[in-house]
């Protein structure tokens, strides 16, 4: 029971490890749930000198009294040992939650940030409550279980081989015929159940499916076309089940009957009743009996349970494993601290780890202290990696990345992330208060500080005069109360407080109006003062200006300059500037209505 | 218990005389087991006389034993069938109903929510209605016969028995009311965690460079000792309630017994009777003690159930009776005033506005000032409070839904892909369509090249390259989607302002070819893109403030001229680092 179960590979943690902070609750629950068996045992066996007493011609009754009060003393213990074995290993799976929970969160602040943002929050969420709630289930409601259930047949079978062996020869006879119902019933219990497993994962996709694109294919008819891939998927996975119902069912229904009471009872009469009538058998020793098989042969049914439940947490446990085997961005050992603003990107090549091409080969960009770096390029050119690059989201493979004359390897990082903020296109806010969100990015902020930053961030004016209670309104759930626009300047006035000397701003493409968008682009300015800023840009207009445009094609850099060098070279970036300028002037109908245009 | 009785059948559906059959068979197999049990007393009693009858009363037991087998078979084949046959009917229902709802209704869930329904609520149901009603139904009855059976023997004992039932029940409503009060913290504490979790991983960037992170986030960890909390109260909660019940059963049965022995000295009963009776009554003590857990599993039921049914008794928006042709592609709005909430702030304020047939129509203003609500209510997303909306002449409520969207092509700025071939994705707009045509209508969308450059071509599955289409082209193949559709009226909501500057281009051109000899309703943010327009509509609250062409608009010098100068200037806006 104590070594890793079910889990042949080493490197990947398993049940038994990863529950083992809470071992002296899995431990006491065990114990005090064995201790309840065996006062419960004890309880029964008592019926055996009061029946025997009663049988014989004996007239001293206190006795009598006397051991059945003893008995009501044990069912009572047994009581109380039992609701105790669950209390103190539910509380000890509610502990271990939390820890694995703070464990698992704090590991994500080591791991490579792009892992966290690659895996989604959705999945991560999974993970750190839904797959440590299974293994919740386990701890809690196995480990009691798990004795209760091994101890059982043991004890019961030592007792009715010390009341009679014959008898418990024969109760034990069903054993070997339900053995064989079970192995019929769970042959290619394995695959079968897989494919039933699969089935149900499948019914879920479907559905998940069939509900995200509701919106959209109600435009296209009244749902029709969707409805029947939806129907069609859901008939095959019904089929599956289907099958594997008939195909098991009967092994199963065998096993569960032969596992049940009333068969032992059937043995034990048969052969009891003539063993008593020939004078071989006392009728309280019969009784026993009756009592203690069927206890026996029922505490198989919880086994089949335990197993269900062992499977259930190994899922949970391969994840959870997964996640756990994330490496950490090395921390290293003699920090060094960021001696300007700059970046420089030398002879840097990366590669996602599940990807065969590189993302970025050989890229050196030398990015000055307070200048403006923009980042140009086709989809997948690599633009958005050497942004995600810069605070460290990942590690260089080959080459080096340098902040402040530092290789980033070099650096704590929440040093790095001191002097390097990176400006999302999807806004994060916290469902908490203005004011907080904006001092998440200088804890010790004054209310005069954060007030300060709103107003640069262009802010202030509308969490005064929208918000009831300005700077104390709370963020509804991810910040759906506010606008796209508004969500944005508010992330921007926390970095603008986060005052850190390097920005990188992957630049929001699709803004919710053209108020807005003027004032996004005041409040960018307002952050950008006195930085070095490292734009991934999506409209050239914004970055005319700027001292630098390195323009990335298929993860190299093809050219660098600035806007007049480049559109005279009459290069790639000449090309992207021409379909600009044409997309700019573009307008629906436009060439056909030329003359009302202005 | 009748009630949730009541309901369970009712949810089977067309499977519910199935479902009444297998609780029949639950019902006589535990007859059956009472009985087998009820004989124990005539048996020792028969053995301890040593009277010959001994073999009648196992031959009886026999017989019930397999009766008992044979009923559960029964029992156990018909529950199956629920459990698979229900889950796929009640999920069946749940997709008719999906498509006939409003949208402005479906909108309003979170896909999460109906996911849950439709697949967590579902199994609820049927694995409690499949499994678990059998195992209440035999923890009821087997004792009930038994005791009836036991008056034939003692009537005082019988009575004894009746007693400890009642005595039960008020332990078994706390319990269920506590179990409920303890699901509902748990539920509260979980969801508080879950979003607590989702900011931490999306807020780890920022949380990392102020080092709130893992032990160090306060947010998070007072939301984890919370939930930890929560639960603990939870379990504390449940002990002496659950031990108290057991204490109960078990202490009865001790009450039972010595009552039994107290008229065995009175020589009122024999002893082979008190043997008979402890057997029984220890082997009805384990169910009837975790038949209060059990019963806690109704309420997940019943709550699953409720789920489901308000789910299904939403409305469909009406069809007018009358038969109601179009002729041609004109849209009105006649005074048209829409809240979506009776109480809450109108959205659409008296909106009147004529869009002839072909004509290019913009939709301009501020978020939040009604533009995509006035598309939203031509789709019949809902209907208004007040006033009419007619496409081709017709009441846009006298059309089945069907009719009516065919007059529309609809072109979002977020584009959805099903998890398909890119064949099929574009074939969504017209079932029927040749592959002949579907490769028209990619060339017409200008997509027609990237996906012949793909492994598969038109085969490759999206998910398969998932994250490698890049916005422009899954824009173009909803483009292709479009065009295959061919309906007379296109809405276009702001399809290219979420692109890169080079797929930007491309997407274009497919509009252009889209909206070829259409009437266009357009929802543009760029004033740029509609100079055009044979008629601007600006909107602000839910009012049209200005409507016109746009020299006639920057002449009035109103709301539209200020909303254009202020993009004209900002074209020109740049980021610098020095100011």
């Amino acid at each position: 029971m104590q070594q890793d179960s079910g889990n042949p590979n080493p490197k990947e943690p398993g049940l038994w490890t990863i529950i083992s902070p809470v071992n002296k609750e899995i431990y006491t629950g065990m114990a005090v749930s064995l201790l309840s068996l065996i006062a419960w045992l004890g309880s029964i066996m008592l019926f055996l000198p009061i029946t025997e007493t009663l049988m014989s011609d004996e007239t001293n009754t206190g006795h009598l009294w006397f051991l059945l009060l003893i008995s009501l003393a044990l069912v009572i213990l047994s009581l109380v040992c039992r609701a105790f074995s669950f209390r103190i290993s539910h509380l000890g799976a509610f502990r271990l939650e939390q820890i694995l929970r703070t464990e698992l969160t704090s590991r994500l602040a080591k791991v490579p940030l792009g892992y966290v943002v690659n895996t989604g929050s959705g999945a991560l969420k999974k993970i750190v409550l839904d797959d440590v709630r299974a293994l919740h289930a386990f701890v809690a409601d196995s480990t009691p279980l798990f004795a209760k259930t091994f101890s059982a047949p043991v004890l019961g079978i030592i007792l009715m081989f010390i009341l009679d062996w014959r008898l418990a020869l024969i109760s034990l006879a069903l054993f070997p015929i339900g053995m064989i119902g079970m192995f019929f019933a769970f042959r290619d219990y394995e695959t079968a159940r897989k494919k039933v497993d699969d089935a149900t994962e499948n019914i879920n996709s479907v559905i998940n499916e069939y509900v995200q694109g509701m919106h959209v294919v109600r435009t296209f008819d009244d749902g029709s076309g969707s409805f029947e891939r939806y129907h069609d998927a859901l008939d095959q996975a019904t089929k599956t089940v289907r099958d594997w119902t008939a195909k098991s069912q009967t092994g199963a229904f065998i096993a569960r009957t032969l596992f049940a009471a009333l068969p032992t009872v059937l043995v034990l009469l048969a052969v009891g009743v003539p063993m008593y009538q020939s004078g071989n058998l006392e009728l309280p020793v019969l009784m026993m009996f009756l009592l203690i098989a069927p206890t026996v042969t029922e505490s198989i049914v919880p086994i089949v349970w335990l197993q269900q439940l062992l499977v259930n947490a190994a899922a949970a446990v391969k994840r959870i494993g997964q996640l756990r085997n994330v490496k950490l961005i090395p921390e290293t050992e003699d920090a060094k601290i960021p001696q300007d603003a700059s970046v420089e990107l030398k002879n840097v090549t990366f590669k996602y780890e599940n990807r065969e091409d590189n993302a970025l080969t050989d890229v050196s960009i030398n990015i000055p202290a307070g200048q403006v770096t923009a980042l140009v390029g086709a989809s997948g050119a690599g633009k958005s990696t050497v942004a995600q690059l810069i605070p460290r989201f990942w590690d260089v493979n080959q080459g080096q990345l340098l902040v402040g004359g530092v290789d980033v390897k070099d650096m704590k990082s929440d040093e790095l992330l001191k002097h390097v903020a990176f400006v999302f296109q999807s806004p994060f806010l916290l469902s908490d208060t203005i004011a907080n969100n904006i001092r998440l990015g200088k804890p010790n902020a004054t209310q005069e500080e954060v007030v300060a930053a709103a107003k640069a961030a262009q802010a202030h004016d509308f969490i005064m005069e929208e918000l009831a209670d300005g700077y104390d309104s709370v963020v509804g759930e991810r910040g759906s109360s506010l606008s796209g626009g508004q969500r944005q300047r508010i992330t921007i006035a926390r970095a603008i407080l986060q005052d850190a000397p390097i920005i990188v701003l992957d630049e929001a493409t699709a803004f919710a109006d053209p108020d807005n968008e003027a004032k996004i682009h005041r409040a960018l300015a307002e952050l950008a003062k006195g930085k070095t800023l490292i734009v991934v840009a999506h409209r050239l207009s914004t970055i005319v200006d700027a001292h630098q445009i390195v323009v990335l094609d298929k993860g190299q850099v093809v050219e660098a300059g600035d806007h007049q060098s480049l559109v005279e070279r009459n290069g790639q970036y000449a090309k992207l500037w021409s379909h600009f300028d044409k997309a700019q002037g573009w307008g629906i109908r436009n060439q056909s209505t030329t003359n009302q245009s202005v | 218990m009748i009630a949730t009785f009541k309901n369970m059948i009712s949810a089977c559906g067309s499977k519910a005389s199935v479902m009444q059959s297998a609780l029949l068979y639950a019902c006589l197999a535990a007859v059956a087991q009472g009985l087998a049990y009820a004989l124990v007393f005539p048996l020792f009693t028969a053995l301890a006389n040593g009277s010959t009858d001994v073999w009648w009363y196992v031959g009886a037991i026999i017989l019930l034993i397999i009766a008992d087998a044979y009923f559960r078979l029964g029992e156990s084949k018909g529950g199956w069938e629920v459990y698979i046959e229900v889950a796929d009917e009640t999920r069946k229902n749940l997709g008719e109903q999906l498509k006939r709802m409003p949208l402005e209704k479906l909108a309003r869930r979170q896909t999460g929510d109906l996911n849950s329904v439709l697949t967590g609520n579902v199994n609820d149901v049927v694995s409690i209605a499949g499994g678990l009603f059998g195992i209440v139904i035999n923890t009821m009855i087997a004792p009930t016969v038994t005791v009836i059976a036991t008056f034939f023997i003692d009537w005082r004992l019988a009575i004894a028995m009746m007693i400890l039932f009642p005595v039960a029940i008020p332990m078994y409503r706390i319990i269920r009311s506590t179990a409920a009060e303890e699901n509902k913290i748990s539920a509260e504490a979980h969801a508080d965690a879950a979003s607590h979790i989702i900011e931490y991983t999306q807020g780890l960037s920022v949380l990392r460079a102020t080092r709130q992170v893992g032990a160090q986030s306060q947010r998070l960890q007072a939301s984890l000792a919370r939930l930890r909390h929560a639960q603990t109260h939870g379990t504390k909660l449940m002990t002496m309630p659950t031990m108290l019940i057991s204490a109960l059963v078990q202490v009865g049965i001790l009450a039972i017994t010595a009552l039994s022995i107290y008229l065995v000295l009175g020589d009122a009963l024999g002893v082979a009777s008190v043997l008979a009776l402890i057997v029984i009554t220890i082997r009805f003590s384990e169910p009837l003690a975790i038949f209060a857990n059990l019963s806690a599993m109704f309420d997940f039921m019943e709550t699953a159930i409720d789920r489901i049914s308000e789910l299904l008794a939403v409305k469909p928006l009406p069809t007018a009776d009358k038969e109601c042709v179009t002729s041609g592609f004109h849209v009105n709005f006649d005074n048209v005033t829409f809240s979506y909430d009776q109480n809450d702030e109108k959205v659409l304020k008296h909106v009147s506005l004529d869009i002839p047939e072909r004509s290019l129509t913009a939709l301009v203003g501020s978020s939040g000032s009604g533009k995509t609500t006035i598309t939203k209510l031509l789709t019949r997303f809902a209907d208004p409070q007040n006033g009419h909306i007619t496409v081709g002449g017709a009441d846009i409520r006298s059309l089945t839904q069907s009719e009516l969207m065919s007059q529309f092509s609809v072109v979002f700025q977020d584009v959805y892909l099903f998890d398909d071939s890119i064949e099929e994705n574009i074939r969504l707009a017209k079932p029927d369509a040749t592959k002949e045509e579907i490769t028209e209508a990619a060339m017409a969308a200008n997509c027609h090249d990237f996906i012949s450059a793909l492994p598969k071509g038109y085969e490759t599955g999206v998910g398969e390259i998932g994250g490698a289409l890049s916005g422009g082209e899954r824009q173009r193949i909803s483009i292709a989607r479009a065009i295959l559709k061919d309906a007379p009226i296109v809405i276009l909501d702001e399809p290219t302002s979420a692109l890169d500057t080079e797929s930007e281009v491309a997407v274009q051109k497919a509009i252009d070819t889209l909206v070829k000899d259409k009437t266009v309703i357009v929802i543009a943010h760029r004033l740029s893109t509609v100079v055009a327009a044979d008629n601007i509509i600006v909107l602000e609250s839910g009012e049209i403030v200005e409507q016109g062409r746009h020299t006639r608009l920057l002449e009035q010098d109103g709301r539209y001229a200020e909303m254009w100068q202020a993009q004209q200037a900002d074209r020109h806006w740049q980021i610098t680092s020095s100011h």
